[in-house]
């Protein structure tokens, strides 16, 4: 990365600045973003928490927003059953619905000023993509939900249509819970067309006590999308954030997790799954940080790197010494599908505290012999035999989605990702 | 159904069998028996076509065709079952998933269509009846936390759904117990029948109290040493295997 880069983002910033909506970030706000991010630098490969992202994309990007567009839109994924769905083209909400019962779901582009103040709750460098966020958001969306609203669904997709000759989106949420809330929000990253696209998005969760998200998260962007993506959580205490993110597009992808758990007996669930093909990079960074009592995380990853990609996921659990009792699990596993694949899996624990429960496992390697063997001598076809075990190798975090209608489309979508799969759709 | 001549196969460099001769006809079950390390497991493997056996001399003819020339899921399809010694567990691959894409793979070779959902279905429960197994194993992962015993009754179960032209049963009844012996030996008699053959590899003579064998062969040091009628087995139980170790020798 050079200072040449950072020239050209101060440039594209004062050149765009005028033009940002105020009541989705305060132009002061915007400004302080970008020298903040300036003085830190963009994040470069030699850093330990970057370096298995594919950020070459950044020295070329065009930071500016894209124009809105005003084609009409591609066809979108299925919309689930009961859900309200807000579709957001090129980060602007194109098409709202009727928000479920004490639900308030806003687009900030027609907030007051008073609504573009607030930023992602992190002041890591592994978070420092959300200020590039700050500086060139064009919308917002802001969800708000009462402790009535129990079990209430939203679904917020977001497409990239813009390829980046004309600007980058900058998709940007906030979620806050009130106390005993219920909520389960789908987040669906879609791209459209061939050109290179540059996504960045930032998503602020904020879990009152007693609250509970269930939060599904599923990147299918466009073949040659850059996909940085940042978000936040923090949890007061009895909170539950159940998180399941599932990668599978871009041709870049980053996605930064910092979740607090701030709370007494707060609960993290993180489940992500990632699939690389080609030349695909899939990498995830989730701090998960206990500064309470009693707070529990559960960490899962399964990823498969097929052809020339890299899948990496760099899962760190920091206990800190107010946080006695807190109980952790990790789980990373990562399956090589190819000479020339991938796979990256780091598992951190840092512990300051006594009287701690954390469990960690990592293991990557090739399909199982044995099983596959297994399999043949039933009779099946080698490369059914293949998807099916890798099929199973995601079934960790796949048979965490309750939602059947979901589960079946994310099925569907794991499915079309491996070639040759029809003997496999079948069995479905 | 099964003739083989002067097989020679090789692990990592080593010679394992070393000449063997078996011939099976169409209708008889044959029993393989041996000391540790004789070469029976590698025998079934080498059947079943499982990686990493080198195949340096000898030939395998199954119905009439050439088997070494197959590729294992050419092998199932053509009709040849291998019960696993240890049955993998694939966690994620459904059971019921495994054993309707094994017959439909098995019917397609025959130019026949995909089995009937509903009949299917009711065919597999009625043979899980006869295996004494839980419904409930059918919606689990294949093998997925059963027990040794499960386990070996869920390849039996695969076998009877299957209805192989050739099974051959790898130390299935290691690790049973009396009880769970007897209804696995009852699995494996309802497939007994003219056109269909068996070849039981096993330590003990035991499991030859419940599945009588036309045929006895013992195997040492990589070939058949001797062959006999079940009395043969007998006598094994009662001498143990050195007396034909030293003939070998």
């Amino acid at each position: 990365m050079s200072a040449a880069v950072l020239t050209r983002l101060r440039d594209e910033y004062g050149a765009a600045r005028a033009a940002l909506p105020g009541s989705v970030i305060d132009a002061r706000r915007r400004s302080e973003a970008i020298e903040m991010l300036c003085a830190q630098g963009l994040p470069a490969g030699r850093e330990e928490n970057w370096r298995y992202t594919n950020l070459r994309i950044l020295d070329r990007a065009r930071f500016t927003p894209a124009q809105p567009s005003a084609e009409a839109l591609p066809p979108l994924p299925e919309p689930l059953s009961g859900f309200a769905r807000y579709v957001f083209v090129d980060g602007r909400l194109r098409s709202g619905a009727t928000a479920p019962h004490g639900v308030t779901v806003r687009s900030l582009l027609s907030g007051s000023a008073a609504d573009g103040t607030w930023r992602l709750a992190s002041e890591l460098p592994e978070a420092r993509l959300a200020l590039l966020n700050e500086a060139f958001a064009t919308d917002a969306a802001c969800i708000e939900v009462r402790s009535e609203a129990a079990g209430a669904g939203i679904e917020l997709v977001f497409l990239a249509a813009a390829g980046a000759d004309s600007g980058a989106s900058y998709p940007r949420v906030r979620l806050a819970l009130e106390s005993g809330a219920r909520l389960t929000v789908v987040e669906r990253h879609v791209g459209v067309g061939e050109a290179p696209t540059l996504v960045n998005s930032a998503v602020r969760v904020e879990l009152a006590p007693n609250a509970h998200l269930t939060h599904y998260r599923l990147q299918h962007c466009a073949a040659r999308t850059a996909w940085f993506d940042t978000l936040t959580a923090e949890l007061a205490a009895d909170a539950r954030y159940d998180l399941l993110a599932v990668g599978t597009g871009a041709l870049a992808s980053r996605s930064t997790v910092h979740a607090r758990l701030t709370g007494r007996a707060a609960q993290l669930a993180l489940s992500a799954a990632a699939l690389g093909a080609a030349q695909q990079s899939q990498d995830m960074y989730a701090l998960s940080e206990h500064l309470a009592a009693r707070t529990s995380t559960v960490q899962t990853f399964r990823g498969i790197a097929s052809d020339r990609s890299r899948v990496a996921f760099n899962g760190k659990i920091a206990v800190r010494e107010q946080a006695a009792g807190t109980d952790s699990r990790q789980s990373l596993r990562g399956l090589l599908d190819g000479a020339q694949a991938e796979i990256d899996l780091r598992p951190q624990l840092e512990i300051y505290t006594d009287e701690v429960r954390c469990s960690h496992g990592a293991t990557a390697g090739k399909l199982d012999e044995n099983m596959l063997f297994y399999l043949l001598s039933r009779g099946i076809a080698p490369e059914v035999a293949q998807h099916l075990l890798k099929w199973a190798f995601l079934e960790d975090v796949v048979a965490k989605i309750e939602l059947p209608q979901l589960r079946r489309q994310i099925e569907h979508g794991l499915v079309g990702r491996m070639s040759e799969a029809v003997a496999l759709k079948e069995l479905l | 159904m099964l003739t083989i001549e002067n097989l020679h196969a090789t692990v990592d460099g080593k010679e394992i069998l070393k000449g063997l001769e078996l011939t099976v006809p169409e209708g008889e079950v044959h029993a393989v028996m041996g000391p540790n390390g004789s070469g029976k497991s590698t025998l079934a493997h080498v059947l079943a076509g499982r990686p990493g056996y080198a195949i340096t001399a000898g030939t395998v003819r199954f119905k009439g065709r050439d088997l070494l020339a197959l590729s294992p899921e050419e092998r199932a399809r053509e009709g040849l079952f291998l019960g696993f010694q240890y049955p993998v567990e694939i966690p994620g691959v459904n059971n019921v998933y495994l054993l309707k894409a094994a017959v439909n793979a098995a019917r397609k070779h025959r130019g026949l269509p995909e089995v009937d959902a509903f009949e299917f279905l009711t065919l597999v429960r009625e043979k899980m009846r006869l295996m004494r197994m839980d419904e409930s194993m059918l919606s689990r992962g294949v093998n997925e936390g059963f027990s040794g015993g499960e386990k070996k009754r869920n390849e039996i179960l695969q076998m009877l759904v299957l209805e192989p032209a050739l099974a051959v049963l790898d130390e299935t009844d290691s690790g049973l117990d009396i009880d769970a012996l007897k209804v696995v030996a009852s699995g494996v008699n309802t497939l007994r029948a003219p056109n269909r053959s068996l070849v039981l590899v096993t330590h003990y003579q035991r499991l030859l109290e419940h599945i009588v064998p036309d045929r006895v062969h013992v195997l040492v040091n990589g070939r058949i040493v001797r062959s006999g009628d079940r009395t043969l087995a007998l006598e094994l139980e009662q001498r143990g295997y050195d007396w034909l170790i030293g003939e070998a020798a």
